[in-house]
């Protein structure tokens, strides 16, 4: 699915990625782990081609992202607030991303409903505007629009925080069942270790740039990450 | 206390993130003050000749009297658009251990250092030494100076308050400027004179000196309702903005674009709802006005095109300047995502090409009251319309991929500096200079309507080639689309 190649970026002489090779599965869960600075969210924004690297490439399904759009029909993601058009109303921007998919506002309106349980009565039909909800909320927005793109591929960047916790719950769910149902290939970024080896079934370890630590998840792996940091 | 809060206000300024920018922009603003100054000094000083002028035969004191009302009550017509609430900045500084008292102090004090509150010294006070101390002795004159001061701090809490109470103030300024518009009105149809009653006023004043302390007390109390409002009310939703709900739209009119007009809707959602965007179309209104100072019956006799070419470009284009100059930065609050989204990068300019196309047809459409004063004005517009859907509208979003610097929309346009850099400074020139060229030969040979034709055929001749400027727009914004979400992200 995903093929990371000599991939380096650096910022003021000091490297934020270097990652020699790496190779994601299509159907994998990815968690990429690391304290700040780790470089998880630089390594995801070249991989939506938001940052040009300075050497080496990432290749969606053998394509070069750089060079064409074509990854953007089965990619989803949502990184950070920078991602929603906050002067929309929830209901506009679904209906906006729908639109870039070919989803007609019945459409839209159909498969939000299936997220009444996710939205928890918060989201939809509030009069306002998404730059006027709380972190949390523009986060279940955000995830939700991304999720409704029907992607193979999906890119979150600490979907946990700011979430409360009945909805981080139902998202673990979410990403698990669309796992199995659609064959979902999924990388989340996360601070909350709890979390990453519950959802994930591959842990990647980042420290300044570069890959310490790669397996799959077991029922040791999370004592083994809380040693790693602990230290 | 309040020097703490000043000396973070002076690194706020000098740390900020365009720096560059707003020094430039503070120097010139800086020089449009001291032109201001220097203007106010003048008229000060030699205040005795023009009254003479302006009011021949009246008695220059009387006069003098007469317009100080006036001058407030203009004044706080302008003070409602022009005067910016300091708020903002107290935030950080709610939440520790520093008294409510405090912080108003600090809003209030700062709230003077306006120029608005600097122009009446210079304006009135000079006359006061120069003649009503020498004819009617230094105690009225200190009567007078104290009342102008006086009315200048009213007028400042005055303003605050009402806008702090009414945040969308474009009723209020509507109101106050109706109130000054039929006085005036009034005034001249020998109604009710304001300039008798600010005579009789202050010529009570002179006689009387200590009555000056009405306007003492008039300034204090509106200052003492202010700062008490302010201290009830220091929360920060309640003084930033009122919550009223909000609906979804739709512009079924766009929709027949296909994903172009979705994403021209999209567009015109944000230029609606945001205050700094809102306020450019305003001002864009404003500008049609621009032909009653610049087009003169004796130059449309003499078919002087040249001369009034700068008004009728800039009435007709003035959307796709105002709106143009910050392309993309409109959008830098959610450009990550806008390239994640599956945007073909072909219809995100055309949709931009779509807006301006329209927004230009409309004002022109609205600018042709002007073919009253004559119809060779149609044709000039025309000329100028066709210039600027086809050519400015390519000049302005080439430009835009060099503007790396992130707008902050929620704030209002007036003397707002904020994500001003040098593509702002640099596009007027071409935009102006190169229709003038196509013109001045003609302009030379005296063949005018030859050279409006030119202008004319140049804008057609672009407009047909738009695809070409699509294509090469976009390998534009393909190049340099990282460079700019970078710069946006900060």
């Amino acid at each position: 699915m995903l093929e990371f190649k000599q991939l380096k970026k650096s910022y003021g002489g000091r490297t934020v990625v270097d990652i020699d090779h790496l190779t994601i599965r299509a159907g994998e869960t990815i968690g990429l782990v690391g304290n700040n600075g780790a470089g998880k969210t630089t390594l995801f924004r070249m991989l939506l081609d938001l940052i040009r690297p300075d050497s080496g490439e990432v290749l969606s399904k053998d394509a070069v992202v750089a060079n064409n759009d074509h990854w953007k029909n089965y990619t989803a993601s949502y990184l950070d607030e920078g991602f929603l058009i906050d002067y929309l109303t929830p209901e506009e921007y679904f209906i906006f991303i729908g639109s870039l998919h070919e989803l007609s506002v019945a459409h839209v309106s159909d498969y939000l409903k299936q997220y009444d349980e996710f939205f928890n009565g918060e989201i939809l039909n509030r009069g306002k505007y998404i730059r006027d909800f709380s972190k949390g909320n523009q986060n279940k927005v955000g995830i939700a629009a991304a999720l409704m793109q029907k992607p193979e591929l999906l890119v979150l960047d600490e979907p946990f925080a700011n979430l409360d916790p009945t909805t981080q719950i139902r998202l673990k769910t979410l990403i698990k069942t669309l796992k199995t149902t659609n064959r979902l290939t999924t990388l989340i970024s996360s601070h909350d270790l709890n979390h990453v080896t519950d959802v994930c079934d591959r842990i990647i370890l980042l420290e300044k740039g570069i890959v310490i630590k790669d397996f799959n998840t077991d029922e040791n792996s999370l004592k083994e990450l809380e040693a790693y940091f602990a230290e | 206390m309040l020097s703490t809060f000043l000396s973070h206000q002076w690194k706020d300024f000098w740390r900020s993130r365009n720096k560059a920018g707003s020094i430039a922009a503070q120097i010139l603003l800086g020089f449009f003050m001291l032109y201001f100054v220097v203007l106010a000094l003048g008229a000060g000083i030699f205040m005795s000749q023009l009254i003479g002028k302006i009011f021949p035969g009246q008695d220059v004191i009387s006069a003098f009297n007469g317009i100080i009302l006036y001058y407030f009550l203009f004044d706080l017509a302008v003070r409602t658009q022009m005067q910016e609430l300091p708020t903002l900045s107290i935030i950080p500084y709610l939440h520790l251990n520093i008294s409510k008292k405090t912080i108003v102090n600090f809003l209030n004090v700062k709230s003077l250092f306006t120029f608005f509150n600097l122009l009446p010294l210079f304006v009135f006070i000079p006359f006061c030494f120069i003649k009503i101390g020498p004819t009617l002795g230094i105690l009225s004159a200190l009567a007078y100076v104290i009342s102008i001061i006086s009315l200048s701090i009213f007028n400042n809490y005055l303003v605050l308050y009402l806008k702090r109470k009414a945040i969308n103030n474009i009723a209020y300024f509507g109101l106050i400027i109706g109130t000054v518009a039929i006085l005036a009105a009034l005034d001249y149809y020998h109604i009710i004179s304001v300039m008798n009653a600010s005579n009789f006023v202050f010529m009570n004043v002179a006689r009387y000196p200590f009555l000056a302390i009405a306007f003492i007390l008039a300034a204090v109390f509106i200052f003492r309702i202010n700062s008490m409002y302010l201290r009830s009310n220091l929360y920060t939703e309640e003084l930033s903005s009122k919550n009223e709900k909000k609906v979804s739209t739709d512009y079924a009119f766009l929709n027949r674009f296909g994903k172009v007009g979705i994403l021209a809707a999209l567009e015109l959602k944000l230029i609606l709802r945001h205050k700094r965007s809102r306020s450019s179309i305003f001002m864009g209104l404003a500008f049609l006005a621009y032909g009653f100072i610049f087009y003169k019956a004796p130059m449309i006799a003499k078919d002087e095109f040249g001369k009034m070419l700068f008004a009728a470009l800039f009435m007709t284009g003035i959307s796709i300047i105002s709106y143009g100059q910050f392309m993309f930065a409109w959008q830098s609050t959610h450009f990550d995502g806008l390239l994640v989204s599956k945007i073909d990068f072909k219809n995100f300019i055309k949709a931009k090409f779509l807006l301006f196309t329209i927004s230009c047809t409309i004002i022109t459409i609205l600018a042709s009251f002007y073919g009253f004063m004559s119809y060779k004005l149609l044709l000039l517009h025309l000329a100028a319309y066709l210039y600027n859907i086809g050519f400015a509208t390519v000049l302005v979003l080439y430009f835009a991929t060099m503007n790396y610097k992130r707008l902050d929309i929620t704030k209002s346009a007036s003397f707002n500096w904020q994500g001003v850099g040098a593509t702002q400074w640099i596009l007027g020139l071409p935009f102006i200079l190169v229709p003038v060229f196509i013109y001045l030969p003609f302009g030379i040979m005296n063949k005018p309507y030859w050279g409006l034709l030119a202008i004319g055929l140049f804008g057609l001749a672009t407009l047909l080639m738009r695809n070409f400027w699509i294509d090469l727009l976009v390998k534009r914004f393909e190049k340099q689309r990282y460079k700019i979400a970078e710069g946006f992200r900060e």
